[in-house]
């Protein structure tokens, strides 16, 4: 019994290892979860399947805790997945575990992706990944309501007064692609019920402080546009500088005036579009990736035929915004190399890039793809657009040190906002943070 | 405990005690409450400000978690059962006699029971790295198997401290009498002290099974697609373009399930078995 | 019901070691290589690079651990939350005991009832009350504001208050369910022969009914203790451990040392001295637990 078990056993094996010789493996894709981005990319990965002998299958964790995941996994060696995932911000950190594709950046491949967004994959000269979606902010905000904070005059009478009192300036309504940093916080001022008894929003905007890296990624845009930066070009640690106590003042203030839900300090992606897409808030800024979200009208009735996105608010800089790319790359102890391979060059062809886009996923690829699935994209012009013109990576934010430096600003800065520690004192220990993780 | 209710002042108590059972009944319960509700809202009416009470039930979260075929949440409750399962019942047959020969016998008190007290006391997380190894090793990584074990060592400082706390309070004449019917001492435990110990049996099954449904870190870090458990499962739902509440409450009641139906029927146990009065008195 | 040891025979007690080795292997095995690659890596340079840790550096990784100033606030954090969350939990579970026993004994699957919500794991619940408590789509903020009281419970001001109440709330049971327990293990003559002395009401309690369920008191707050001082899942999904460092316990404290900034060496090394110390307060809390005087 037992030894007609082992034979079959054996015999099973020897069969199974006879015809993994003769087909390519299949491999596992670990990428980032969710949303359109997901849907176009089980498409593309169908797509593959049905023209590839080597089939690809998708794996996701969780958006919580994906990277410490993907990083107990990383430093065990972990075979679990073949492709994974890529992104600007720790393509330092995970490059050691990776293997660099710099071959399948082809002449070809240059036809499909700009420059910056192969740049945005690279670390210490080698390209990691494939960029497959681009993610920056938008200042979303409602239309009805700012425009008639433009046509009514006793709105705009109220907004100078507003103004006056509390920004020492009597300022007039602007439309938000001309807002500086100024009229942000006005406007968020008027549209606060506390301030303003006749607002119909129960607050001007939504700020998202939790003790969260992502959420200094949005918050970044306001120290950039004044200029502000991680370190200059000799790698000296800037962030003891005016142009980080302006951005800093910016949330502050906001913050203290109440202009914000009073719970914002637990607030991350979720809770913000929630403020938003309930109509309580007049505008705020977001991930891009929220866009195809409010669009939907059966999940986001109360807004989703009202509002309009444009860039950030301006600085001395001019309006900056971060952005970066995720990508796909090969993990270096993937035993199907070559299949994993075959599967990125693929992905970056024009014909998939194409496909991804429509399908919902974000690609930073070249104005002419662009263009051509703008009609189905309307967010994706804009995307591309700011990125151009707007975008900023802080020197220094793709090393392995990056999501460390994320999180102690995190840490610190919403301790800031929420009176917990005093701005020198944060801007203090994330200098220090830094010097240690960078070696200064 | 037979006490006339006739009198109108042990009526109104009695009474009284009614509302306090409802009132904390209610607030206990009141986030599950909301979590069921939520299930069954669509995203649209979730994203009601103020929330909305009376709302159009919808099943369509409860199809996209059971049906939608990107996640498989049904085979996720069942890793979590074998997991729980698996984990309980060996921490228990493990943690039952060394209780005992740590009552009995006096072995192990001093030195074993604080050991393993301790290992509860420890942030596991820095177990996480050296078992993914050692898991990666043996090939228990991403199995009911290895998630087993692990539950297994969460469960057994609560089972331990609890089997002694029990165990002591049986009086020792038990044993004594059955030695001098020459039981051995496997003997004495199984024929003797388990049938007595079926209050506290029952109590740490139900929290160890527990103890082990709700564990996540260690479900996070050792499980990819295979052993994933239902708390892990019920996150992926929280995704990089938000979090789908409705989805998640769904996953979440539907998790909810398993414990409780061992919780409704493993409960009574404990309060009969009691009353049937062997032990003690 | 004496316990002496001399009562019992050297052999049997010998013997009696068959009872402790099937946990004493298993956690030989689950834990012991765990345990040393722990220890040597609180010693060496360990990194997410480098697993095997391939210099030794002495106690740097402790120098490093206690001179960080965010440590003691973790501790600080936990050891609080820890004592107020065990007194609360005890203090609700006793009462509950006392109101509930006489209807919960002829009814029993309203215990079930109570159970429910340790049935939820806490790192969902935390998922959870992001939307319950939230100030636009939750219904308690949606409560409190139809009673007049705009509170923001995850706002900056009650957030400390919001954390403990949830761990409160999901763990009250767990004290009720192990002190019921103990009070239905009181037989049904006991309280009859009480009843016939005349030992009704408080003076019954406090004379009959508490002796019966101290141990389990004990027991009680020493697990609820434990678990509460190494709190992590629902405070992390809440609130990340903020604002700022606010709401940072020492799981939190280790968790983020370990994967956020990689510097496993410094976590475990924290988690050796967390041991060390359990150990030392473990080994004369359960000497008062376990070996409360005869009766």
């Amino acid at each position: 019994m037992l030894k007609s078990k082992v034979l079959a056993a054996a015999g099973a094996a020897i069969l199974s290892a006879a015809i993994s010789t003769t087909a390519l493996a299949d491999i596992t894709i670990l990428a980032w979860p969710g949303g359109p981005a997901e849907t176009a990319l089980r498409k593309v990965v169908d797509k593959y399947n049905e023209t590839s002998d080597s089939k690809a299958e998708l794996l996701y964790f969780s958006r919580d805790n994906f990277f410490d995941k993907m990083l107990a996994d990383s430093a065990a060696g972990s075979t679990e997945f073949d492709v994974m995932l890529t992104a600007t911000y720790n393509v330092g950190k995970y490059a050691p575990f990776m293997v660099p594709v710099n071959d399948l950046i082809t002449d070809d491949v240059m036809t499909v992706f700009p420059q910056s967004a192969i740049d945005s994959q690279a670390y210490e000269g080698n390209v990691y990944g494939i960029p497959t979606d681009l993610s920056l902010q938008f200042l979303y905000y409602r239309t009805d309501l700012i425009d008639e904070l433009l046509s009514n005059d006793e709105w705009k009478a109220k907004y100078g007064e507003i103004s006056e009192e509390y920004l020492g300036t009597k300022m007039e309504p602007k439309m938000p692609d001309a807002w500086s940093w100024d009229d942000f916080i006005a406007s968020a001022l008027f549209f606060t019920q506390s301030i303003n008894p006749d607002s119909p929003v129960r607050y001007g905007t939504v700020l998202q402080m939790k003790n969260l890296l992502f959420n200094i990624m949005i918050w970044q845009g306001t120290t950039a546009s004044y200029g502000g930066n991680w370190m200059d070009a000799d790698g000296n640690i800037t962030v003891d500088s005016d142009a980080y106590r302006k951005g800093l003042d910016i949330f502050k203030k906001i913050t203290e005036l109440e202009a914000t839900p009073g719970d914002s300090n637990s607030y991350e992606y979720a809770e913000a579009n929630g403020a938003f897409g309930t109509g309580q808030v007049a505008f705020f800024i977001q991930w891009s990736a929220a866009y195809a979200e409010f669009v939907n009208a059966e999940d986001y009735p109360a807004i989703a035929d009202k509002f309009d996105i444009t860039h950030q608010p301006a600085g001395s800089e001019g309006p900056k915004t971060h952005f970066h790319a995720l990508g796909l790359g090969i993990n270096k102890a993937s035993e199907k190399q070559d299949e994993a391979k075959a599967f990125l060059s693929f992905l970056a062809s024009e014909d998939v890039m194409s496909m991804y886009a429509k399908e919902g996923g974000q690609p930073p690829v070249v104005d002419t793809i662009i263009q051509a699935v703008a009609s189905d994209r309307p967010d994706m012009l804009a995307m591309g657009d700011h990125t151009g013109k707007y975008g900023i990576v802080m020197n220094g934010s793709t090393a392995a040190e990056a999501l460390g430096v994320y999180s102690n600003m995190a840490e610190n800065f919403t301790a800031y906002w929420n009176g917990a520690l005093d701005q020198d004192t944060a801007i203090a220990n994330v200098e220090a943070y830094m010097k240690e993780a960078y070696g200064k | 405990m037979i006490v006339t209710r006739r009198n109108p002042v042990t009526r109104l108590v009695h009474a009284l005690r009614w509302a306090a059972f409802i009132v904390i009944a209610f607030i206990l319960n009141l986030p599950i409450l909301a979590t069921i509700m939520t299930s069954f809202k669509t995203t649209g009416d979730i994203n009601t400000s103020p929330p909305v009470w009376i709302f159009t039930p919808t099943l369509s979260n409860y199809e996209e978690v059971l049906f939608a075929g990107n996640t498989n949440l049904p085979e996720y409750i069942f890793n979590s059962i074998a997991i729980a399962g698996g984990g309980t019942i060996l921490a228990m047959l493990l943690t039952f006699p060394a209780a005992y020969a740590m009552v009995r016998y006096d072995i192990g008190k001093s030195w074993l029971l604080p050991l393993v007290t301790n290992v509860r006391a420890l942030p596991l997380i820095i177990y996480a790295i050296p078992i993914y190894l050692m898991f990666q090793m043996v090939g228990l990584l991403d199995t009911r198997t290895g998630m087993a074990l692990i539950a297994c060592v969460i469960n057994i400082p609560v089972a331990l401290v609890l089997f002694v706390g029990f165990l002591q309070e049986i009086p020792e004449e038990m044993d004594a009498a059955a030695k001098i019917d020459g039981a051995g001492k496997w003997g004495i435990l199984w024929h003797i002290i388990l049938p007595l110990s079926r209050p506290i049996l029952f109590a740490v099954l139900v929290l160890s099974f527990v103890y082990s449904w709700n564990e996540f870190l260690f479900g996070l870090i050792l499980t990819t697609k295979n052993a994933v458990p239902v708390t892990v499962g019920a996150t992926f739902f929280v995704t990089s373009y938000g979090v789908k509440w409705g989805a998640t409450a769904a996953a979440m009641t539907l998790g909810i399930v398993p414990p409780m139906i061992l919780g409704l029927f493993a409960y009574p146990y404990i309060g009969k078995s009691m009353l049937a009065g062997a032990l003690k008195g | 019901m004496a316990r002496s040891k001399a009562g019992v025979h050297e052999t049997e007690r010998a013997n009696a070691r068959t009872f402790l080795i099937g946990l004493c292997i298993f956690l030989a095995l689950m834990l012991g290589f765990p345990t040393v690659a722990n220890l040597w890596y609180s010693f060496s340079n360990v990194s997410i690079y480098d697993l095997t840790g391939t210099a030794f550096v002495g106690l740097a990784n402790y120098a490093e651990a206690v001179t960080n100033p965010n440590l003691w606030d973790a501790l600080g954090f936990s050891l609080k939350f820890a004592v107020i969350c065990t007194v609360l939990e005890v203090a609700l579970g006793l009462a509950m005991v006392f109101i509930l026993h006489p209807i919960l004994t002829k009814r029993p699957w309203l215990t079930g009832l109570l159970m429910l919500p340790m049935m939820v794991s806490p790192a969902l619940m935390g998922v959870m009350y992001r939307l319950i408590l939230n100030e636009f789509t939750g219904v308690v903020p949606a409560y409190l504001y139809m009673m007049g009281l705009p509170i923001n419970l995850l706002g900056r001001n009650w957030i400390y208050e919001t954390v403990i109440a949830i761990e409160v709330l999901q763990w009250t049971p767990f004290a009720f369910l192990i002190m019921l327990t103990a009070r239905q293990s009181m037989a049904g003559e006991l309280e009859e022969a009480a009843a016939v002395d005349g030992a009704t009401g408080a003076k019954f309690g406090r004379l009959i009914v508490m002796p019966v369920i101290m141990p389990s008191i004990i027991i009680v707050s020493f697990i609820r203790f434990i678990d509460s001082f190494r709190v992590f899942d629902h405070i992390f999904v809440l609130t990340g451990g903020g604002p700022g460092n606010e709401t940072t316990s020492i799981s939190i404290y280790i968790y983020k040392l370990f994967f956020t900034h990689s510097k496993i060496g410094e976590a475990v090394a924290v988690s050796v001295m967390l041991l060390i110390a359990s150990m030392a307060l473990l080994y004369s809390a359960l000497r008062l637990a376990v070996r409360r005087a005869p009766t």
